[in-house]
């Protein structure tokens, strides 16, 4: 969500200004980022002179110095131990959602079948999926995997199914009448059109799978973020607890960011060029 | 040179809403067309021209009667270009021509050959989004010509284009069917173009029947500026008017 709200927001920006140069718009957009974040912090700081209490709401320089101590101390095991399982999990949530979604993109008969099951999973909310993690698998490396996986699934079916319906008539016959076989047009027509379509959904969950990833972590691991936020928590240290918040979301954006959207840049390269028919 | 022959042809469509008439596409066509020969399909919109090339290209089955498309006794190879220029958008030109017939080198190398033909040679690495519209349907023609086809069907290729660059794409495939002489099927309805390209016009009606049958005897290639193909023309388009009469003049 809030990505699409940035991306529209960057959109505005971008029409606004077409007559100036690209490097001063881009210039312009950092500084709004900037002036955000600024905004942010000093309304947090200015509510935490008011509550007056470091223990129950820490001001944004001691929350910095908590931060730096992570930092040194053990943030890149707990911050590993948490992505391995929440890439896992959307392994597992690829591995099967895409046949899930190819049948139901391939025939009324599956879609009805399948379709109100996906829903449902769909519009589960992430605790319940936390929770059924922990009854099943305990405090467990599973855990948090089977949370992300069942999270994300639905998603990524979804996509597959939208992906399925949108593969083009036209290049299919133009196929056949090549002579192509089947297995050619899977390969070379059916993949290409729905891939970008897994792709939105893997970004459209990937908050998602890392909020319901943490929060099994809260209580059903011994390892990880959520394990740290739960144990600074149980420790009173409120500082601690925002930290690894802070770091948590901080590299939620940096990973979808740098790494999503660049892959997907990458991967659809053709892309940018394409026009409405 | 392929042989195509299409005997008591139909296709019906199932009605397009529910307690309708089914659509008649085809509705018997006899029809042979054999060796080097140019021969175009003119018909009004409708009169199921694009069915009838589905139907040779096995993209569409006939509901009754049966079509051969063969060369020297075995299936023939096919060429098809559409309307629009279906290419896929995530392959580059060179993996476009490609991907219809993979030989390896022989096949870059007939690739490149039709797309110097086309005047694409500087587009290899380029995607289809990145073409113009008539460019694309450049690269079609190239693919098409590329695989070397015993039967190359063409359905309105041209339709999509201006006026300019349609002229020119005629001139251009003028030049490659007479180096090439393949046995072609061209539909189209603009009846000014099929008697500048073709050998034969076959002459479909609403109700996909054949109406008439026109041989043309003129040395290729020909250009839309020769006088002998203009003076044709004109008399080609004055048949047509007999059918459909013109309002006279006040
Ligand atoms: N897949 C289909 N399903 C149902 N009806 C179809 C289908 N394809 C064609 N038709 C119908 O068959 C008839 C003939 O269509 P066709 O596309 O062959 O006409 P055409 O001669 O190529 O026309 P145009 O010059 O406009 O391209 C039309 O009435 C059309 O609505
Ligand atoms: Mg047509």
């Amino acid at each position: 969500m809030t990505d699409t709200v940035a991306e529209s927001i960057r959109q505005d920006l971008d029409q606004g200004q077409v007559l100036r140069t690209a490097a001063g718009a881009r210039r312009r957009r950092y500084a709004l980022v900037v002036l955000g974040w600024l905004v942010f912090i000093g309304l947090w700081w200015l509510l935490a002179l008011w509550v007056g209490s470091e223990a129950r709401l820490p001001s944004p320089g001691r929350v910095f110095q908590e931060v730096l101590a992570i930092l040194q101390e053990d943030f890149w095991a707990q911050f590993w131990a948490s992505i391995v399982r929440v890439v896992a999990g959307f392994f597992a949530a690829v591995l099967i959602g895409t046949p899930v979604g190819l049948l139901m993109g391939r025939s009324k008969y599956w879609s009805n079948f399948l379709q109100s099951p996906v829903v449902v999973a769909g519009s589960i909310p992430g605790l319940t999926y936390a929770v059924m993690a922990f009854v099943v698998f305990g405090i467990s490396f599973w855990g948090p995997v089977l949370a992300v996986g069942l999270i994300a699934m639905p998603y990524v079916a979804i996509n597959v199914a939208e992906g399925m319906r949108g593969v083009d008539r036209r290049l299919v016959d133009m196929s056949t009448a090549y002579g192509r076989n089947e297995r050619q047009v899977f390969r070379h027509v059916v993949i290409p059109s729905v891939l970008p379509f897994v792709f939105a959904g893997v970004r459209l969950s990937f908050s998602l799978a890392w909020k319901v990833g943490t929060l099994t972590e809260v209580f059903g691991s011994s390892k990880g973020i959520g394990f740290q936020i739960r144990r600074n928590y149980q420790l009173f240290n409120m500082p601690g607890v925002i930290a690894w918040v802070l770091l948590f979301v901080l590299f939620m954006l940096l990973i979808e960011r740098f790494i999503l959207v660049r892959l997907e840049r990458r991967l659809f390269r053709w892309r940018q060029w394409e026009r409405e028919a | 040179m392929a042989q195509v022959v299409i005997k008591r042809l139909t296709k019906t469509f199932p009605p397009p809403t529910k307690g309708g008439d089914p659509v008649v596409a085809i509705g018997d066509i006899s029809l042979e067309v054999e060796g080097n020969v140019f021969a175009s399909i003119v018909g009004p919109s409708g009169c199921g021209k694009s069915t009838l090339l589905n139907i040779l290209s096995g993209v569409e089955t006939p509901t009754s009667g049966t079509v051969s498309v063969t060369e020297s006794g075995r299936p023939a190879h096919l060429g098809y270009v559409f309307q629009d220029a279906r290419l896929l958008p995530w392959r580059t030109v060179m993996d476009n021509m490609l991907y219809v017939r993979d030989d390896g080198e022989a096949g870059e190398t007939r690739a490149t050959r039709y797309l110097d033909m086309v005047g694409l040679s500087h587009t290899h690495d380029m995607f289809p989004g990145q073409l113009s519209g008539g460019m694309q349907q450049r690269v079609g023609i190239a693919r098409a010509f590329s695989v070397e086809p015993d039967l190359l069907l063409m359905d309105e290729p041209f339709s999509h284009l201006d006026a300019i660059t349609a002229r020119s794409l005629r001139d251009h495939l003028q030049e490659l069917w007479s180096a090439t002489r393949k046995t072609v099927l061209f539909v189209t309805h603009d009846v000014v173009e099929a008697v500048q390209l073709s050998d034969r016009i076959i002459v479909l009606a609403p109700g996909g029947r054949i109406f008439d049958d026109i041989t043309i005897d003129l040395p290729h290639p020909r250009r839309a500026t020769d006088p002998k193909v203009a003076t044709l023309q004109a008399e080609i388009l004055g048949r047509f008017e007999e059918m459909h009469p013109a309002p006279a003049p006040a």
